[in-house]
């Protein structure tokens, strides 16, 4: 098999997943999953942010142009961000992403929004397996492979 | 709304325009008046803001948009707007541009009259400044207006050629030409209490026949949308990074496209900031990730950035497209972009100063399914 297959077959792949969690949930969620020892995959990058209305757009894009295989933002529940409607702001940039990337055809998949609190260890562990399994079901990022953008 | 006829004088649709407006700015009860004025060169036309009536000789009709009429009511207005009223003449597609910079808090329209002119199109800059028929680009088109037929189609930019609404909406006065026969009169409607008040003392005379533009406005929007289904149809296939990559090749990050972009009026672009700046050994990093790296980089972050910035208030006038030199088809990703993003959000720019931004605003009861499962 040669070496670009091998990195191209699904199976085998560790998918790279840059994550932006909010400092007073989505990232307290991921400290607890560590203090009380829930397994989840390593494939996550935990980028701290201070609310998921501070995840700009362009952090996102710049993440999958550099071929990042999944971007994953973590909030609070609706109702609970700390700056009252950072969450529903980027609710909105989420849409609007979304609707540019399908629009180009450029997998939106790969793009996540969820709400964990921060005491919902458990579902972080359990969003980050979820999304590692869908995001190597897609395989590798196609975009990785061009370096002429 | 108040519809009168302009009498066309000698044949000279042009010339009886002109008598119009040096009325208009005569009255007293305008201080200027921005026109579309064709330079000693007649290589172009430019918004040119008149101050003294004898020096209007303008060109309503010329087929050419070098620059953003929105972007120039931008710069009169911003710092202050005018103390007196100043009439600007616009297409509908800059009138639509203008209603964004105003929600976006860079253009006032305190004491500005808009005064929109049914669009036939525009050709690009240099089909306009070297037009290769025998008779001027407005002459030509005036007869083609005239004759009814689609002679000047050929010409258009592409932009143009799917317009989004040709006829001009939150106007004070139109001047009109679509549903009436061109070599006898134009119609001047006042669609505000200021646009009346502003025609009353102009000597014009009555609508010979009302339905007629009513319908021939109908046909007109209706010929555009099934121009713009074609096209967007066609343009369906543009997906993927193989086809998006291979698209954008050419761009090589001048950013004239954002310049002559009405809708993008940051005072310093993030594509311009330092956030771009880096180390060498930063960009030796990013080198070793993909095993190479093209300079000048960041060419497709800036298309997309700049797409999610403005996608929702554009008007696809497509100047971006007429401003790239290297002559890349930006409509053909841009406008199927700003359709489906601004359906999605119900939002229509240009169409109702009340409409809020979408990106400035939220209810806490949509897009439920978004960050939920
Ligand atoms: S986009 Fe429409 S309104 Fe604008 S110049 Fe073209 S035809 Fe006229
Ligand atoms: S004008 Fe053309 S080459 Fe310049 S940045 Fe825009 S798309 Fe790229
Ligand atoms: S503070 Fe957590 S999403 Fe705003």
């Amino acid at each position: 098999m040669s070496e670009e297959k091998k990195n191209h077959s699904k199976e085998d792949f560790e998918p790279k997943i840059v994550g932006f969690l909010c400092n007073w949930c989505s990232y307290a969620g991921a400290d607890l999953a560590g203090t009380s020892r829930i397994q989840y995959p390593p494939n996550v990058r935990i980028i701290r942010v201070m609310c998921s209305g501070s995840v700009d757009s362009m952090y996102i894009l710049r993440a999958l142009l550099e071929g990042a295989d999944g971007v994953f933002v973590g909030g609070c529940h609706p109702g609970d961000c700390h700056y009252i409607d950072g969450n529903y702001k980027a609710r909105r940039r989420m849409v609007l992403l979304e609707n540019i990337l399908g629009t180009l055809g450029l997998e939106k998949e790969r793009v996540w929004l969820r709400w964990i609190s921060a005491s919902e260890g458990q579902k972080f562990a359990d969003t980050m397996k979820e999304m590692t399994e869908k995001i190597r079901k897609l395989g590798p990022n196609p975009i990785a492979k061009h370096w002429n953008l | 709304m108040t519809q009168k006829a302009l009498k066309i004088k000698e044949n000279d649709v042009v010339g009886s325009i002109n008598d119009f407006l040096r009325q208009l700015l005569s009255s007293g009860k305008i201080q200027a008046l921005l026109v579309p004025q064709s330079t000693p060169s007649k290589k172009v036309v430019y918004p040119v803001l008149i101050a003294d009536p004898k020096k209007l000789h303008s060109d309503i009709i010329a087929p050419v948009l070098p620059v953003a009429t929105a972007t120039v009511v931008s710069k009169l207005t911003k710092v202050q707007p005018p103390s007196k009223p100043i009439g600007v003449v616009m297409r509908a597609c800059q009138i639509r541009a203008l209603v964004e910079l105003v929600k976006l808090n860079q253009a006032s329209l305190s004491n500005i009259i808009i005064i929109g002119v049914d669009c036939p199109g525009t050709f690009p800059i240099n089909v306009y400044a070297d037009f290769p028929e025998k008779k001027t680009p407005t002459h030509f088109l005036l007869e083609t207006l005239l004759k009814k037929t689609k002679d000047a189609d050929q010409y258009l930019r592409s932009a143009c050629h799917v317009c989004k609404d040709p006829i001009p909406t939150n106007v004070d006065i139109v001047l009109g030409f679509y549903g009436i026969d061109l070599d006898k009169e134009l119609i001047v409607e006042a669609h505000s209490e200021i646009g009346r008040e502003l025609i009353k003392d102009i000597p014009l005379e009555e609508i010979t026949d009302d339905k007629a533009r009513e319908k021939a406005i109908k046909d007109q929007r209706e010929m555009k949308d099934k121009q713009r289904a074609v096209f967007l149809k066609d343009k369906e296939g543009m997906k993927g990074i193989e086809k998006i990559a291979e698209f954008f090749d050419k761009c090589v990050n001048c950013h004239n496209c954002r310049q002559a972009c009405p809708i993008c009026y940051c005072k310093e672009c993030l594509f311009d900031s330092a956030v771009f700046d880096a180390e060498a050994y930063k960009f030796i990093r990013r080198a070793e990730n993909k095993g190479l790296f093209k300079l000048p980089s960041d060419a497709l972050l800036f298309q997309l950035g700049r797409m999610n910035h403005m996608i929702l208030s554009c008007v696809q006038c497509g100047l971006c497209e007429q401003a790239c030199p290297n002559m890349i088809p930006l409509m053909e990703v841009f406008i199927p972009a700003a359709e489906n993003a601004q359906k999605e959000f119900a939002y229509h720019p240009g169409k109702d100063k009340a409409e809020k931004i979408p990106m400035i605003v939220y209810r806490e009861d949509e897009f439920l399914e978004v960050g939920e499962k």
